[in-house]
């Protein structure tokens, strides 16, 4: 087995055998089974609040591991002198961020399909329970779930690019958390100032706001909950350009990750 | 070709309100094919960080180092050598089979040989019991075990230990030791750092004294403690009156003489000894230990 192989098995090891990620994973799991319950409190869109709860539990999930495994991954290991042990090794530092990074990313995948699963029958039995106009398009579940597992990886990958600069929790946890919020909001806020209704608006204002747009995720690219939801359709291009925007900007990300991790000091 | 080259590295930190703070001092350091070269020094005084530098952790300000004749911190040089951090930590979540299966997979070693080496270091380092339990349960001492069995594992030529017995209780410094003499009689090559002059004076050929991010000295172990030699204690059965006379006696039972005899005395001695036809039961040598010519080392360099 490759060195990059086990590093990944090794990190993945850690990531499985930690309590508190049990206990998360655990309470989700709860959420999920409470959804048919939930969603019948609801007596004309049962089906789609099942969709809708299924949905956002799993990426709820999701965000919240991408940001405790991605912040707590690099600065950890330095602090606690991991990285000693680990780096004196003849593996390069690149080998080492990418399989922190891969590690995160098949967990995300792995438990994001696993929850997937889970909530077919969940979402089966409250649809069942009271009828919907709407078919369940199955394949807008899988394309929406998708999209929430591609934004969590690349909300970790942000998160590990800022703990390979950071020394503690602070930065790289509270950075991916207002990352986050700023990815999910940067599509309105673009689409705002590029509308009519902000003639009043300094042109020099316009140009930095659309500039922060364009270094910022957008994270709206990823979010197909909508056509899930409401069985609408999605067209192909809009997969396409999101998968291409996702992998091209956690390459990105990754690669800066990189430069910076190798010329950080860590004796 | 030298397992490690060092020539004229010196490093510094950024300190308080900007200061610089210098760790090393243009070291300049050979260490030979086949022995055991002991770093001694008081804390602070560039150990670790000569160490961090051999071993790629951080680059020097100034100057260079070889492994090998590789560049320190390449992967070449990271390849050929065993080492052991001080106060080791590993990954508290796997166990040691798990961390040494890392540790084979990073030296490239197939999958069988990781089991087999695994197996063998485990054994010489008395983890056998404990290879298949989580690392966060493991004591001090144990951990430490651990590290040296990981840097044993791929069997290298050289090692880099850094405060190799920190941790370990008699039973476990005595199988360090051991295990040194045994490496270095397979030809192996040693460097480690170490605050105990005991363990240089048990295990090392050399030893080399860092004081101040200077090499202070580096000397063969074995001449220390001969040229540390004042004097002599000599047992001698009933001994004649004019032996009695010169040599003022430290002891007394009425059989038993114990006589202090000084270095430069002992020919006269043993030649008056040797005529008189003595009965010398035992001549030991009363020395300076390392110990003490540590001391004086750091003594000076204070003053």
């Amino acid at each position: 087995m490759s060195k990059f192989a086990v590093l990944i098995q090794v990190n993945l090891k850690t990531i499985l055998r930690d309590r508190i990620l049990h206990a998360i994973l655990g309470a989700v799991v709860v959420g999920l089974l409470l959804v048919p319950a939930i969603s019948s409190f609801s007596m004309r869109q049962v089906q789609e609040l099942a969709i809708s709860l299924a949905l956002s539990g799993i990426s709820f999930f999701l965000l919240v591991m991408a940001i405790l495994l991605g912040s707590s991954s690099i600065w950890r290991d330095v602090e606690q002198r991991h990285t000693t042990s680990v780096l004196t090794l003849p593996l390069s530092r690149t080998t080492y961020v990418l399989a922190k990074f891969a590690a995160i990313a098949i967990f995300l995948l792995g438990t994001g399909i696993l929850l997937g699963i889970c909530s077919i029958p969940l979402i089966s039995v409250a649809a069942a329970s009271y009828p919907s106009d709407q078919p369940i398009l199955w394949g807008n579940l899988v394309v929406a779930l998708c999209g929430d597992i591609a934004k969590s990886m690349l909300i970790a990958a942000m998160a590990l690019l800022l703990s390979s600069i950071s020394t503690s929790f602070y930065l790289p946890f509270f950075g991916s958390v207002v990352l986050y919020l700023c990815g999910s909001a940067s599509q309105e806020v673009y689409e705002y100032v590029t509308g009519e209704f902000v003639r009043a608006m300094h042109p020099l204002v316009i140009v930095i706001i659309k500039s922060v747009y364009c270094l910022l995720p957008n994270l709206a690219a990823f979010n197909y909950k909508v056509q899930a939801v409401y069985a609408l359709p999605i067209p192909f291009e809009q997969i396409a350009w999101s998968v291409g925007y996702g992998t091209l900007y956690v390459a990105m990300i990754l690669v800066l990750a990189v430069l910076t991790f190798n010329r950080r000091v860590l004796g | 070709m030298n397992p490690i080259l060092i020539e004229r590295i010196s490093k510094s930190y950024k300190g308080k309100k900007g200061q610089r703070i210098q760790a090393l001092s243009e070291l300049t350091l050979e260490v030979k094919p086949g022995e055991i070269l002991g770093v001694l020094g008081p804390n602070g005084a560039g150990k670790s960080t000569t160490i961090k530098i051999l071993t790629g952790q951080i680059p020097p300000d100034s100057g260079t180092v070889e492994i090998l004749g590789a560049m320190a911190g390449s992967m070449q040089a990271r390849s050929a050598f065993g080492y052991l951090p001080e106060n080791p930590a590993f990954y508290d979540f796997l166990t040691p089979r798990e961390y040494l299966h890392l540790v084979g997979a990073a030296f490239a070693m197939s999958v069988d040989r990781i089991k087999s080496e695994s197996d063998r270091v485990l054994a010489l380092l008395d983890l056998q019991t404990d290879s298949d339990r989580p690392l966060r349960g493991f004591s001090k001492g144990m951990v430490q075990r651990l590290g040296l069995a990981q840097a044993l594992l791929h069997d290298p030529d050289l090692f880099i230990w850094d405060e190799p017995m920190s941790g370990l209780d008699p039973m476990g410094r005595a199988l360090v030791k051991g295990l040194m003499l045994e490496l270095k009689r397979r030809g192996k090559t040693i460097f480690f750092s170490t605050h105990v002059t005991a363990d240089v004076e048990a295990v090392c050929d050399r030893v080399a004294v860092i004081v101040g991010g200077r090499l202070q000295a580096l000397n063969d172990v074995q001449e220390i403690l001969a040229d540390g030699i004042e004097g002599y204690q000599v047992q001698i059965l009933n001994p004649s009156a004019e032996l009695a006379a010169r040599f003022s006696a430290s002891e007394d039972n009425g059989v038993m003489t114990e006589l202090y005899v000084s270095r430069e005395a002992l020919p006269g001695f043993l030649d008056l000894a040797s005529r008189g036809g003595e009965d010398i039961r035992l001549i030991e040598p009363r020395r300076r230990n390392l110990e003490q010519f540590f001391l004086d080392i750091v003594s000076r360099n204070q003053r």
